[in-house]
């Protein structure tokens, strides 16, 4: 037996729903999402976050899909707030009016977040794939009058990025309290769609100097958070969620929980359930909590690297999305024997540009 | 030199909350946290619409012997810079 204590999870995130009214090209929401149709009801959700509270969760995100879609979603951040967690809702805020946003806002919802596409109303629907900009801006300048706090979330890549500075000139213009300059995360639907979304070097430095100016200029109120993506500009990868079991964990519509969002795409890996286990039970017992948790499972060169518990190794998802191989060091990582893989993706987005594939949800007994 | 606050409160979205599986008194905001010290949970959470000086004769009647206005509006003035605390509604 080591002798460090267990850690607790800060961060539940709740993806309460897939269902969603939109079709992001980069959304990280799995392939398969028919698969996913089998939604925990109101009741289990509630005891969800009661276990949460209970195992040291502070901060809970309701996200989906789209978590505005559920009937139940005001019963849910009620529960939420009784449970005292502090409550964020990720929204792309196309099916919320102002009476809704009220009642959210007595249901105790602490922090309201709107993902924008694009800063011009026809780029930002077609990439929706849906007619949602100017839902958007009324649900924004909605949320402010309530006095929520307001983060509006842009995710950036190779069809945005050139509009930087109109992102950022909207984001002070609505007023908000934080914007989120989110590169794309290639997991999800945006690993399919790499190539597509792989913004060029060119337009990363731009967009870099762009920002560092409004910075030293002044935001005009707006906090920016613009964090560099690692594909260009790091040597060695992002400290994911601080390895897997640390800090955060995930539940998806279906009640499977997660270590990461995403890990649903790694196959082989079998995923305890909230309709049979307690939250903590998960977190303390199920071995895929146990697997990745510290450093015992790194293979070389993480195992014997002195960064191993600054970055643990990377994002688990993209080692085996770009090498087949869940426990392989990141390959963003300029001492992984997979690092080649790297530059041959970003000379495959130079090269090409290949048309975007829409996240689509088939519908209920459609084609399996 | 950024004006002391004259009246802080927290800022929309930010909560004074006790941790009890941590034991610990915490500040929480969108997307973080951080955690309070006795002094700090404190003055957090007489951020309630009464001004700095009223917040700084509380504490000297809770705290007798101690001189808390310097510490006051350097915590105050860090909350604020962090966006955490802002200047009130002016009361007449
Ligand atoms: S990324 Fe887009 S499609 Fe995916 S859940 Fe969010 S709003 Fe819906
Ligand atoms: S070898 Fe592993 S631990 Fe070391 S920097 Fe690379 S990913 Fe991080």
């Amino acid at each position: 037996m080591t002798d460090t204590p267990l850690p607790r999870p800060l961060a539940l995130l709740a993806e309460v729903t897939y269902r969603c009214p939109l079709q992001c090209p980069y959304c990280s929401n799995p392939l398969e999402l028919n698969q996913y149709r089998d939604e925990l009801d109101t009741e289990t959700w509630v005891r969800v976050f009661n276990q949460a509270a209970e195992l040291g969760v502070v901060q809970l995100h309701l996200s989906g899909g789209e978590p505005l879609v559920r009937r139940d979603i005001l019963d849910l951040v009620r529960a939420a707030s009784g449970a005292g967690l502090y409550s964020n809702m990720s929204t792309g805020a196309t099916v919320v009016d102002g009476n809704r946003l009220e009642q959210l806002r007595e249901a105790g919802l602490d922090h309201f977040q709107v993902s924008l596409l694009d800063t011009l109303p026809e780029s930002n629907d077609r990439l929706a794939g849906a007619p949602s900009f100017d839902r958007k801006r009324e649900a924004v300048l909605g949320a402010k009058r309530l006095g929520f706090p307001v983060t509006l979330n842009v995710v950036l890549h190779r069809q945005n990025l050139d509009r930087i500075a109109e992102v950022i000139a909207l984001a002070q213009a609505w007023k908000v309290d934080r914007l989120e300059l989110a590169h794309t995360q290639y997991t999800g639907w945006a690993f399919k769609n790499r190539a597509a979304l792989m913004p060029t070097r060119g337009q990363l430095d731009r967009a870099h100097a762009e920002v560092e100016r409004v910075r030293a200029e002044g935001t005009g109120g707006v906090d920016i958070q613009h964090v560099l993506p690692d594909y260009y500009f790091e040597r060695f990868p992002k400290a994911c969620l601080q390895g897997w079991g640390m800090v955060s964990m995930s539940v998806a519509p279906d009640g499977f929980v997660l270590p990461c969002q995403t890990a649903r795409e790694i196959p082989g890996l079998e995923f305890p359930n909230v309709r049979e286990h307690s939250l903590e039970d998960i977190w303390e017992r199920a071995p895929i909590f146990q697997r990745f948790r510290g450093t015992g499972w790194m293979p070389e060169p993480c195992r014997s690297c002195d960064r191993r518990e600054i970055d643990f190794g990377g994002c688990r998802c993209q080692a085996f999305l770009m090498t087949g191989d869940v426990t392989a060091t990141d390959p963003i990582c300029e001492l992984s024997p997979h690092h080649h893989l790297v530059a041959a993706a970003l000379e495959e987005a130079a090269q090409n540009d290949p048309p975007l594939l829409y996240r689509v949800m088939p519908r209920a007994g459609g084609a399996v | 030199m950024p004006q002391p606050i004259a009246t802080p409160v927290l800022a929309p979205g930010t909560r004074y909350r006790w941790d009890k599986v941590r034991n610990q008194h915490q500040l929480v905001f969108p997307e973080g946290m951080i955690v309070l010290n006795e002094p700090g949970q404190a003055i957090v959470q007489l951020c309630d619409g009464r001004t700095t000086d009223e917040l700084i004769a509380v504490l000297k009647e809770k705290y007798p012997g101690a001189e808390p206005a310097g510490d006051v509006h350097e915590f105050l003035g860090h909350l604020a810079k962090r966006g955490l605390v802002r200047e009130g509604a002016q009361r007449d």
